[in-house]
This record gives C-alpha cells, sequence and structure tokens, in this order.
C-alpha cells in the first residue's frame, strides 16, 4: 500500500509552528548497566516542532537515552528535563501526566497482540484520555487509521499484520492521543527499502501536519535524510557529531564518514 | 556502578523477596485505586476458569475411579466395605481434591500467564502500555490474580464433584451401591470443618498461582529464552507455594478443628 502523506485527521489538533522553546533538555546523561557505561556524557537540546535524528550502531545507547527521556530508565548522573521538569524527580502521578504528552513508537511496534487493531487503537483512548462516547471514539480510532493507511486492517489481529503495517499501526496508536513530542525507536528496522520510506514519509508528514516535535533513533541514513531537521551521530555513549544532514555529509570525521560511504 | 557486578546469592534472594513485596502491595494498591477493569476480569474468569474446566473434570473423575479402586481391597480386608464412600469423599474434599487441582491449575494457567506477559515484556508491550501512560499493574495484574483467586475454588469444588462421582461408577464397577445411597453416605461423612477449611486454602491455592505466574512474567528478561524460563519457573514456585500454603492449613485446620 503507498503512502506518502498524511490525510486529515480532524481529532489530532494542529499546534502552532516551531517556537524555539526547548521541550527536551539532556545535560551530562550518564548511564550504566553493571561494568559497561553505556551513556558516558550526553547533552542535547531538542526545540518545539523539530525533528531531530540520532543515528548510532546498535548497542552505542540511542535506546536507553529515549528511555531515560519517558521515564523507563533512571540515570545515574546528569538532568533529563522535558517541558522543564526533571524526569527522574517525577512522581508516578506526575509521570503519567507527563507521558500523556509524550508518544512512543517502538521497534516492533509492540501492538497488544490479544486485541484486534481497534482495540489497539481504542485502549489509550478509554484508559488514558477517559473517554466514553462510543460514536467519538469510533470517529477517533477510524481517523487516526485512515491517515496511516491501514482502515482496511481495522478488524484484524496484529499477527495478521505485516511488519510494516504493524509499524503503521504502532504509529497511529501514538498519534490517537495527540502528543507534543513523539519519540521513535528505530522506526524502519527490519523492513524493506520500500516501506522504510514510506514509514520516513509518514514521520515526516505528521511531524509537519500536527507540528508534533520528534526525536527518531535509527541507523537507517534513508530515514535520518527524509526526516531530520538535526541529526546527531552517537558513538560509544557519547555525540561526536552534530548538525543537518548535508553539512554531517560533508564531514571529515572518520565515523560519521562511514555512514555516509554508501549515500550517493 | 561496578560492584553491581557480582550479587551475592543471599544478596539477591533478598532483592527477590523485596520485590516480591512490592510487587504485591503495587497489586493490591491497584485494586482500589483508577477503576476496575471488568471486562478484562471476566475474559480472565473465562481463559482461566472455563478453559481449565475439561481438565480438571477429566483429572478428577480418573483421580475419583483410582482412590476407590485402591481403596477398596484394603477396606475389604479390615470389612470395613461400607466405609468407601465416608473415606473417599473426606480424603477428596478435605486433601486430595484442592491439592491436586490446584497443581494441575499451577500447570496449566501460571504457565500460560507467565508465558503471556513474559512474551509480553519481549515484545515490549509492558512498556508500550507503561509509557503511554496507562496501567498495565491495573490491566494485566490484578485482572488475572483475582480471576485465579475466584476461579480455583470454583474448579476446586466442580472437581470434588466429578471425583466423587467418578468414585460412584468406580464403586459400581465392583460392587453395587445405589446413587442415593452413596451420596447420602457422602454428604453425611461431610461437614463444614471439612468443606470450608478446604474452600479457604484453595482461594490461597488460587492467589498463589495468579501471583507467581503474573511475577514470573512481568520479571522475566528480555530474550525469547526468557519466555520459557518465566514459564517453567512460574509452574516451579506456584506448585511449591501450594505444598506450603497446604502444610500451613492443615496446621491450622488441626489446631480449630480437629484437637
Amino acid at each position: 500500500m503507498k503512502m506518502t502523506a498524511v490525510k486529515e485527521n480532524t481529532a489530532i489538533k494542529s499546534r502552532p509552528e516551531k517556537t524555539g522553546e526547548i521541550v527536551i533538555h539532556i545535560k551530562g546523561l550518564k548511564k550504566s548497566f553493571g561494568e559497561k557505561h553505556v551513556l558516558k556524557n550526553i547533552n542535547l537540546d531538542v526545540k518545539k516542532g523539530e525533528n531531530v535524528v540520532i543515528l548510532g550502531r546498535s548497542g552505542t545507547g540511542k535506546s536507553v537515552t529515549i528511555q531515560c527521556i519517558v521515564g523507563l530508565l533512571r540515570q545515574d548522573e546528569g538532568e533529563v528535563e522535558v517541558f522543564g521538569e526533571e524526569v527522574s524527580q517525577m512522581n508516578e502521578k506526575e509521570l503519567k501526566a507527563l507521558r500523556i504528552k509524550i508518544g512512543f513508537l517502538f521497534q516492533s511496534g509492540a501492538l497488544y497482540d490479544s486485541m484486534t487493531v481497534r482495540e489497539n487503537m481504542e485502549f489509550p483512548l478509554t484508559r488514558i484520555l477517559k473517554l466514553d462516547d462510543q460514536q467519538e471514539i469510533d470517529r477517533r480510532v477510524e481517523e487516526a487509521l485512515d491517515s496511516v493507511g491501514l482502515l482496511d486492517a481495522i478488524d484484524k489481529l496484529p499477527s495478521d499484520l505485516s511488519g510494516g503495517m504493524r509499524k503503521r499501526a504502532g504509529l497511529a496508536r501514538t498519534i490517537i492521543v495527540n502528543p507534543e513530542i513523539i519519540l521513535y525507536d528505530e522506526p524502519t528496522t527490519g523492513l524493506d527499502p520500500i516501506t522504510s520510506r514510506e514509514i520516513s514519509d509518514l514521520i515526516l508528514s505528521i511531524q509537519k501536519k500536527y507540528k508534533t516535535t520528534s526525536l527518531i533513533i535509527t541507523h537507517d541514513m534513508e530515514c535520518a535524510r527524509i526526516a531530520s531537521d538535526r541529526v546527531l551521530v552517537m558513538s560509544d555513549g557519547e555525540y561526536i557529531a552534530e548538525g543537518s544532514f548535508a553539512d554531517l555529509r560533508k564531514s571529515n570525521n572518520k565515523i560519521v564518514e562511514a555512514y555516509f560511504k554508501d549515500i550517493s | 556502578m561496578a560492584e553491581e557486578a557480582v550479587i551475592p546469592g543471599w544478596k539477591r534472594w533478598f532483592e527477590n523477596i523485596g520485590d516480591q513485596v512490592a510487587f504485591f502491595s503495587k497489586f493490591v494498591r491497584n485494586i482500589f485505586t483508577g477503576g476496575f477493569e471488568w471486562s478484562e476480569f471476566v475474559r480472565q474468569c473465562y481463559e482461566i476458569g472455563y478453559r481449565s474446566m475439561m481438565l480438571v473434570g477429566i483429572t478428577s473423575f480418573i483421580m475419583g475411579v483410582v482412590l476407590i479402586l485402591q481403596l477398596r481391597p484394603t477396606l475389604i480386608a479390615f470389612g470395613a466395605a461400607s466405609m468407601l464412600p465416608k473415606t473417599l469423599a473426606v480424603s477428596f474434599v478435605r486433601e486430595i481434591g484442592p491439592v491436586i487441582i490446584a497443581i494441575i491449575c499451577a500447570g496449566k494457567i501460571a504457565s500460560s500467564i507467565g508465558a503471556e506477559l513474559g512474551s509480553m515484556k519481549v515484545t515490549e508491550q509492558l512498556d508500550a502500555m507503561e509509557v503511554s501512560g496507562a496501567n498495565p499493574h491495573q490491566y494485566l495484574v490484578v485482572t488475572r490474580i483475582l480471576a485465579t483467586t475466584f476461579m480455583v475454588p470454583l474448579l476446586s469444588v466442580i472437581g470434588d464433584a466429578i471425583g466423587l462421582f467418578g468414585g460412584f461408577l468406580a464403586l459400581n464397577m465392583r460392587d453395587s451401591m445405589s446413587f442415593r445411597l452413596y451420596f447420602t453416605k457422602v454428604i453425611g461423612s461431610i461437614d463444614f470443618s471439612d468443606f470450608i477449611p478446604s474452600l479457604v486454602k484453595t482461594i490461597f491455592f488460587g492467589f498463589a498461582i495468579g501471583f507467581v505466574g503474573c511475577y514470573k512474567g512481568f520479571n522475566s528478561n528480555k530474550g525469547t529464552e526468557s519466555v520459557g524460563i518465566a514459564a517453567n519457573s512460574a509452574v516451579v514456585t506456584a506448585s511449591l507455594w501450594i505444598f506450603v500454603i497446604d502444610a500451613i492449613a492443615v496446621q491450622i485446620t488441626s489446631l480449630l478443628f480437629y484437637n
């Protein structure tokens, strides 16, 4: 199924253009697992409405960074502030309120496999937004699925969907609650080049349409090229380069060069 | 962080106990806060209760038949063949029925809960639920533990009835006894001090099965192998807990009713 643009979704409100306000602020972030120092010193500011891509090889700590942002992991040292609030200092209630504003697209889509696609979409609406008007729920579910071109699969189980469809369904479930920030954990991993490109286009379309702030973890250069305003290159728990995709292409850094080697 | 690399066994054991206490307190807190997931609870009661009924029924029936066939020669040797219904009823209702049914439920239900939640962890569904702002404990843990706590006693009562019926058929394979006489003897030999403690301990068995299944699944590692480990560990631990609870229940029952 070809899909390059997001259709109008009236349930998801549009936001003002970029304001320059910093929504994610990370300073001196360090995280270790046993002897392994995964994050050594991460500093990052993400502005409202920006699409930031973090490039890096597997195991360099990209996913750990976004898990700290959403409070799934706690840092050993450093600051992680989202909307000006330190995540590690939040109690359960504050964390829940923050998480409603942050969408998270997992590598696998993480659809609840005992539920149909429709039930997956309804879950955040009834449990998080506490909607009880079934007509309103149906409308939002259909609009979100239509946005990602998956309306035909509404009554299917996740096991009946392809990898790309699962990611699109996961993305629909993420945007259905109208988050201000979306964190993408390797959104194109495991997909064929055509589907990868469709997902990358979709990320960009969603950001443009709904003015969400996006932080995308990937090692897919095509995804970085399509979806990024700014790219950070991560190696061994630290950022080694930062700039636009075009700027980094001209970099002399050996590690950065290796990423761009096969890009025509 | 470096000192975390080698944790002594005793420290890990205490950490594990602490984790279980925290898990239990989270379970209790989530029963009363944030709304109860009725539809998921009913679905779990169906999955756990109704879908286990056939297995429990067949096993109980066979146990009833086997017990009569085993008891018969001994009681005949002592000239107490007429005591067969009473012996079967008391042993089945007090001990054999609840424990065997709980062990079967541990094998079927605890493993299935452990594997289900373990695979949800591996495929990041638990994380997805948590980061979306929903409460996975409320939706997954509370409903499953309460469903096992309600359903295992119910299965045990049904299993007892089927087992006693199996005993009646076995008795009539060798001797002849009317259905009415058999059940008059069975009912006459069981009083509340047999039935109530037995029912109460199955509530604890059910709780242990649900709790262990959920705890093992929720705390499995992130790898496909860990799903199998969670399921296996849930069965072993739940079975062990059933015997521990049974031993404690027997002591308490003896003190309260038979001394």
